[in-house]
């Protein structure tokens, strides 16, 4: 039968083979971070988006494609804002994650994670739709011109192919994805809630 | 002194201590290693932030148990695995003082979690001061909190010390 001073003589004898430290902390190993990889993945995407908003506005300047009507390009600047709009909607994020800070109260810290988790399950329900309606909106926009003079056969077929594909995409690929994200959330900001009562618990 | 041999210094001087609060967290030496990495990644980042206000002990020891604090989700399932394999071995033969340790860092991560982060300051001899500016808990909600924990700790040591 041991007591607390004894349990407390077991922890700090000079074990042996006691836990020893690793010549040195890679600090330049920032994928090992939860939050690094979280804020990593927010800003690769803002930063493909910039891009590829960029490659359309260079193919609408030099690209020669001398349409006859302003709306298609007006179409494509729609496809740009977009891109852009869901760059900086990535880019606030990201800072988000990197606002969070890690050295005040666990408290505090587990109510910042928990703000940016519950701020995620909202977005997952509106973001994602928002950004598909207008990016087909604008495509269909830039389309016009496109289809015009076609035969009516390649029209249908195309945009039958088109539509298909952002249906699944949309109603089946992201929705499962929505969902699984979204239970994932929930779990995190039950655990995250647990603990923080845990800390705020008097006895 | 330049950031690098700063933390260097920080490193030396307060690793092995994170190290031993992970381990009681986890209470397995991988994941330990993990969140030991992650605590002086997150001490490398925000360096600058360090205004004086608190003891560097204090504030890299509110970092490790903020890192600890929300790097349990992703491992709880891992961690309750090895927790029940490893017990039942260890408490087969407790005879060596290592054994005695393991058996230690298994039962502290029995506890809830942020108890055992409590706990592993206290046998580290944090003073109950520190421990409570680290923690962000009052000191007499503390005290009390300390209290249970021991009687727990203790309970579930000779449960299984005993066997």
């Amino acid at each position: 039968m041991q007591d607390f001073d004894s349990l407390k003589n077991v922890w700090q004898q000079p074990a042996t083979d006691k836990p020893t430290l690793p010549g040195e902390i890679d600090i330049n190993n920032k994928s090992k971070t939860t939050k690094m990889k979280l804020q990593q993945s927010q800003r690769h995407g803002s930063i493909m988006l910039v891009l590829t908003a960029i490659f359309i506005a260079c193919l609408a300047i030099f690209g020669n494609l001398n349409f006859i009507h302003w709306y298609t390009y007006g179409g494509m600047v729609l496809i740009i804002i977009v891109c852009l709009v869901q760059a900086a909607f990535m880019y606030a994020t990201y800072k988000k994650i990197r606002n969070i800070d890690d050295t005040v109260p666990p408290a505090e810290h587990l109510r910042q994670w928990e703000t940016y988790y519950d701020l995620r399950k909202k977005q997952n329900t509106w973001n994602m739709p928002v950004y598909y309606i207008a990016l087909n909106v604008a495509m269909a926009v830039y389309l016009i011109e496109i289809f015009t003079g076609r035969p009516l056969v390649n029209v249908v077929i195309f945009i039958a192919v088109y539509a298909a594909f952002m249906l699944f995409a949309y109603f089946y690929l992201d929705k499962k994805k929505i969902k699984r994200e979204d239970r994932r959330l929930q779990k995190i900001i039950g655990e995250l809630k647990a603990i923080e009562e845990q800390l705020s618990k008097t006895e | 002194m330049n950031q690098q041999q700063e933390f260097t210094n920080l490193y030396n001087e307060y690793g092995e201590g994170i190290k031993k609060l992970c381990l009681g967290y986890t209470g397995d030496a991988v994941l330990a290693q993990d969140l030991l990495q992650e605590t002086f990644i997150a001490v490398w980042s925000n360096m600058q932030k360090f205004r004086g206000d608190a003891k560097w002990s204090t504030w890299i020891y509110r970092i490790a148990v903020n890192t600890c604090l929300t790097h349990l989700r992703k491992k709880k399932d891992t961690l309750m695995d090895i927790e029940n394999t490893s017990l039942s071995m260890l408490s087969e033969e407790v005879n060596t003082k290592e054994q005695e340790v393991q058996l230690l860092y298994k039962c502290i991560s029995r506890l809830q979690e942020t108890d055992r982060l409590i706990i592993t300051l206290v046998l580290e001899d944090k003073p109950y001061e520190e421990i409570a500016s680290i923690t962000g808990i009052t000191e007499t909600n503390l005290r009390v909190k300390i209290h249970r924990i021991k009687k727990q700790l203790t309970q579930i040591y000779n449960s299984y010390a005993g066997l």
